[in-house]
């Protein structure tokens, strides 16, 4: 695989959706101070449930962005993937000629598609009957739609459009397909992250697993009751270095390599050896060492089950001394799904570019048996290298991305 | 035991049997789901879930440990229903 020379993968551009803040600029603010979006749903009717607190996005107006698609044809999952392409290519100062002529990917992830589209869908057909499902609504509800909408509205025709449907990595997915394309030269430009709008089937069946927290989401905390579900949608624009030195464009980022792997181990429960052994899957293809970590931006739902077995397979990557500062950016923005480990890319891009580190919000007391350094309550300043983000999903679908602060002399070194 | 309690004995063995995917007959009322059925935690939270929409009762999720065969299911439901 490694006989052909491959080119070096950057990021230039970030399109975020996110319940603490529309457009990149916001979502680092929201980082930066530690915002929490939980506030109680106002998306569907919550009559029944003792509690009823998610993370969504109230202030979002998809024709502030969306220039050419009518909005009424697309879900709310794909008016926030094509929003937060828009604000990516925007942000990466590329012309939608110079996109359209180009072979591009558009690769998001998901893990519900346009499931609060089929929430309504159901309801009718239960309350009125089938031939009262509305039409438009209907045809909206293709996961497909997630990608293919962004290459429709931006008029792209050599273009693979492709949906990844691996749940809360699909994000990771999604980013490590593009750091492929891009590497291998089959794209020149990759428009890669997640999406999802928060849905009463997603809230109903984790409510029913017994993890959504009551009130806030407390990763790492020894008092964590479970996750708050959200939405939103993270794009990352991505192209080779040489592109981006051609065209003079801000790097905010290096993709340096990332790993998957399925272990089918579980339908809900993650595996502690398998994570383990996704993380340094992730490492090795990157070409970096577990200390070279500065900081885990980590999957970190806030469950009893996901926060101690991801720890302990960060310990067991990592060793027991002195594992990197660990974070979890869902204390602010609840599970966003799909858009989770894509918006966590987001956050680590602009850490490394703006040298901090978010902090894991809600944070009373550590859980012992994490043992880790979450950065509670309080971003802190730091000079960043390498930073790596995990994505663990049902099923046993892990994916970690590593991202690398780009510095000029790096591209002088012999590759 | 009157009709009523084993028609619901025989509801909760159906339910239980139905999603653990096992035979009626290989089912007793002390065998353990977990240990000798192959459940995990999963199921058991179909299994209360699916007895809550049947008996129209609430079982707090903390009943769990003491579900673990069907003796210990039919206590929970007939104290949650107050037979």
């Amino acid at each position: 695989m490694h006989d052909v020379p491959t080119r070096r993968v950057v990021i230039t551009g970030l399109g975020s959706v996110s319940s603490i803040g529309v457009g990149t600029a916001e979502f680092l603010t929201g980082l930066r101070s530690g915002k929490s979006a939980a506030k109680p749903i106002t998306a569907f009717d919550t009559e029944g449930f003792e509690h009823a607190i998610a993370c969504e996005i109230v202030d979002f107006d998809p024709t502030r962005w969306i220039q050419n698609l009518d909005v009424q044809t697309l879900g709310r999952a794909s008016q926030f993937s094509v929003s937060a392409a828009r604000m990516a290519v925007a942000d990466a100062g590329l012309g939608t000629r110079e996109l359209r002529d180009a072979p591009c990917l558009v690769s998001i992830g998901t893990t519900d598609g346009e499931s609060r589209d089929l929430d309504h869908l159901v309801e009718a057909e239960v309350r009125q009957g089938p031939e009262q499902m509305d039409a438009t609504i209907a045809r909206r509800v293709p996961a497909g739609r997630l990608s293919a909408a962004i290459a429709e509205e931006f008029g792209l025709r050599r273009v693979e459009a492709v949906t990844l449907p691996t749940a809360c990595a699909a994000g990771n997915y999604a980013i490590g397909y593009g750091f492929d394309a891009i590497r291998s030269g089959d794209v020149e430009y990759a428009l890669c992250g997640g999406a999802d709008a928060l849905c009463r089937k997603t809230f109903t069946g984790f409510y029913r697993l017994g993890t959504i927290a009551p009130e806030r989401c407390q990763p790492f905390d020894i008092d964590r009751k479970g996750i708050l579900t959200g939405e939103g949608a993270g794009v990352l624009m991505m192209e080779s270095l040489d592109s981006a030195l051609a065209r003079g464009a801000r790097i905010y980022a290096e993709v340096l390599g990332y790993g998957l792997n399925c272990d089918a181990h579980h339908p809900v429960a993650p595996n502690q050896d398998s994570v383990a052994r996704c993380m340094q899957l992730a490492l090795d293809n990157a070409g970096v060492k577990p200390a070279e970590v500065d900081f885990i931006s980590a999957h970190g739902t806030g469950t009893k089950a996901n926060d101690v077995t991801e720890a302990s397979a960060i310990r067991q990557v990592f060793g027991d001394e002195r594992p990197p500062r660990t974070v979890s950016i869902k204390s602010m923005i609840g599970h966003s799904m799909g858009a989770a480990s894509a918006l966590a890319a987001i956050g680590c891009a602009l850490a490394l570019t703006e040298g901090f580190i978010p902090p894991t919000i809600n944070h009373v007391h550590t859980d012992p048996e994490c043992g880790l350094d979450c950065v509670p309550n309080q971003a802190i300043e730091a000079d960043l290298k390498v930073v790596q983000n995990n994505g663990l999903a049902f099923g046993g679908n892990n994916a970690v991305v590593i991202l690398g602060k780009w510095e000029q002399d790096r591209t002088e070194a012999p590759a | 035991m009157t009709a009523i309690v084993e028609e619901r004995q025989e509801t909760i063995k159906e339910i239980v049997t139905d999603i653990l995917e096992i035979d009626p007959d290989e089912v007793t009322e002390t065998s353990l789901f977990k240990e000798e059925h192959d459940a995990d935690s999963l199921r058991a939270i179909e299994i209360l879930a699916a007895l809550e929409k049947e008996f129209n009762v609430v079982i707090n999720q903390s009943e769990l440990g003491r579900m673990v065969n069907l003796k210990g299911v039919y206590q929970v439901v007939s104290e949650a229903a107050g037979w």
